[in-house]
């Protein structure tokens, strides 16, 4: 049988998206024996001349890491969207911009200030080092998700996609059984619908950090005042984080029928703010309490900024 | 408050109004012969409580300068609670706002009854002001706050 050829690529990524494949335990030796890597730069050496080399389409499947941050991811996105039958985004970052997406807060100016000082010690695209030309792939002003630049097919969540999601995809693959297009390997629901925690709908009248109170494992983390972004998330997780008394951050990315993830959550979290009784005397117990979340994008766009309406700061 | 200053911008502006009271409110004003700028576009919505944070955030997407949303006092609300949690939703979207540059003061909530046509326009008639010194909406594409 002909194997299967996949290609790995990453972008603007942490790395931790490449390792995570490898966390498919046993499973790694089914994907070893009915499949090629043509193209892993992680832990292959390939050049670029040779997947220019490459016929369109002779890559079955690209797993695509990483957002686009420069004009080379963005030119090999391009290429490898030729080259592959089916891209899939894979991780956070390459899904809606992940946690780099909040670098959209800041101006490419102000990323530049802070990490190299003044204007004169940026790195210039063309410079000449020990006498040889060096080119600098251009640094784009703002971070764009995978599907801003090319057409995505699949998507893989997760930062990185946890070892069940990454399983299933697999399993697919190999099975000859890839879904339609626009399929997101994770579930359908959102993340409370797999929490095992019970969900009491209280009013919150105090929002705190996990290290600020002992949490009742049983219960809700909204429940208790920590912000938990499980309604506005889509599930596959097993709910991972409340199961280790952290609440969720959103990772997965929100569910099919959510436009953007933080406008959800920023719904949900001010239904459940109050005592209660309502009122015109309450507002400003509601400030104080709302106060408490002193990063409101962080906390509400921590991986979906660059994918949202808003998608970074508004000025240049 | 702010005052009409002419420097020839008419900002684009969204008004989301609550059927039972501010759209009400808004038609009195209409049928009083009561002037008031025309650069508002409203929406009639069920109850302010229906306006959520994706409504807004796409509004001044798509281009408006600023957004007004109307509710009923307190205590009125034909849904018990929907002006209190549009309250607590314009807290967050404030400081949202604000984080990616945004001036707040683009978003105004003002609680406008159906019998208040004098209200509705002193409302609008402000707001517009405001807006008109703010300028364009950097999200609008053209302005820069
Ligand atoms: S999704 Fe997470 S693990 Fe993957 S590259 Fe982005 S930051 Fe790293
Ligand atoms: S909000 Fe978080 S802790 Fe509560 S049920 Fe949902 S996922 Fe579980
Ligand atoms: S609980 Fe939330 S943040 Fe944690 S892995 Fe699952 S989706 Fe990601
Ligand atoms: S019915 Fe008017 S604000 Fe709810």
């Amino acid at each position: 049988m002909e194997k299967i050829r996949i290609g790995i690529y990453w972008a603007a990524s942490c790395g931790g998206c490449d390792v995570s494949l490898l966390e498919i335990d046993e499973q790694i030796l089914d994907v070893a024996a009915k499949a090629d890597f043509v193209l892993w730069p992680c832990a292959t050496d390939t050049k670029y001349a040779d997947l220019r080399a490459y016929k369109d389409g002779s890559i079955d499947i690209v797993l695509f890491n990483g957002a686009i941050r420069t004009e080379e991811n963005r030119e090999i996105a391009k290429l490898l969207r030729d080259k592959a039958k089916h891209l899939v985004a894979y991780g956070s970052c390459a899904q809606m911009g992940g946690v780099i997406g909040l670098a959209n807060l800041s101006s490419r100016k102000e990323i530049f200030t802070t990490l190299f000082g003044a204007k004169t010690h940026w790195p210039k695209e063309e410079s000449i080092q020990d006498g040889y030309p060096l080119h600098l792939p251009a640094f784009l002003d703002r971070l764009l998700p995978l599907g801003d630049v090319v057409e995505v097919d699949y998507v893989i969540p997760g930062c990185p996609p946890p070892r069940e999601m990454v399983s299933q995809f697999f399993d697919a693959l190999l099975g000859g059984k890839l879904p339609e297009k626009g399929a997101v390997f994770a579930a359908e629901k959102n993340l409370c619908d797999e929490c095992p925690r019970e969900r009491r709908e209280e009013r919150i009248t105090r929002i705190v950090r996990p290290h600020e109170i002992e949490s009742d494992p049983e219960i809700c983390l909204l429940d208790q005042g920590i912000i938990c972004m499980g309604p506005a998330t889509r599930g596959g997780c097993g709910a991972a984080c409340p199961m280790a008394n952290m609440p969720c951050t959103g990772c997965a990315g929100p569910t099919a029928n959510i436009t953007d993830q933080g406008a959800t959550m920023l719904n949900t979290i001010a239904s459940l703010i109050g005592t209660g009784l309502e009122g015109e005397e309450e507002l400003e117990a509601e400030e104080a309490i709302l106060a408490e979340i002193d990063d409101v994008i962080g906390t509400f766009y921590r991986f979906s900024l660059a994918a949202s309406i808003f998608k970074g700061a508004q000025r240049e | 408050m702010a005052k009409l200053n002419d420097n020839g911008f008419e900002p684009k502006i969204v008004a989301f109004l609550c059927r039972w009271c501010s759209y009400a409110g808004a038609d009195l004003a209409g049928v009083s012969r009561m002037t008031y700028p025309a650069n508002i576009i409203p929406m009639r919505v069920n109850c302010s409580g229906r306006v959520d944070a994706g409504m807004v955030m796409a509004a001044f997407e798509k281009g408006a300068d600023g957004v007004l949303i109307g509710g009923c006092h307190p205590g009125d609300c034909h849904y018990v609670n929907g002006n209190y949690k549009t309250r607590r939703r314009v807290i967050l979207l404030k400081r949202a706002l604000a984080e990616v540059g945004v001036k707040p003061q683009r978003l105004h909530l003002e609680w406008i009854s159906a019998s208040e046509g004098v209200k509705f326009q002193r409302t609008v008639t402000e707001f517009t002001g405001l807006i008109k010194e703010l300028g364009p909406s950097p999200m609008s594409g053209d302005g820069e706050d």
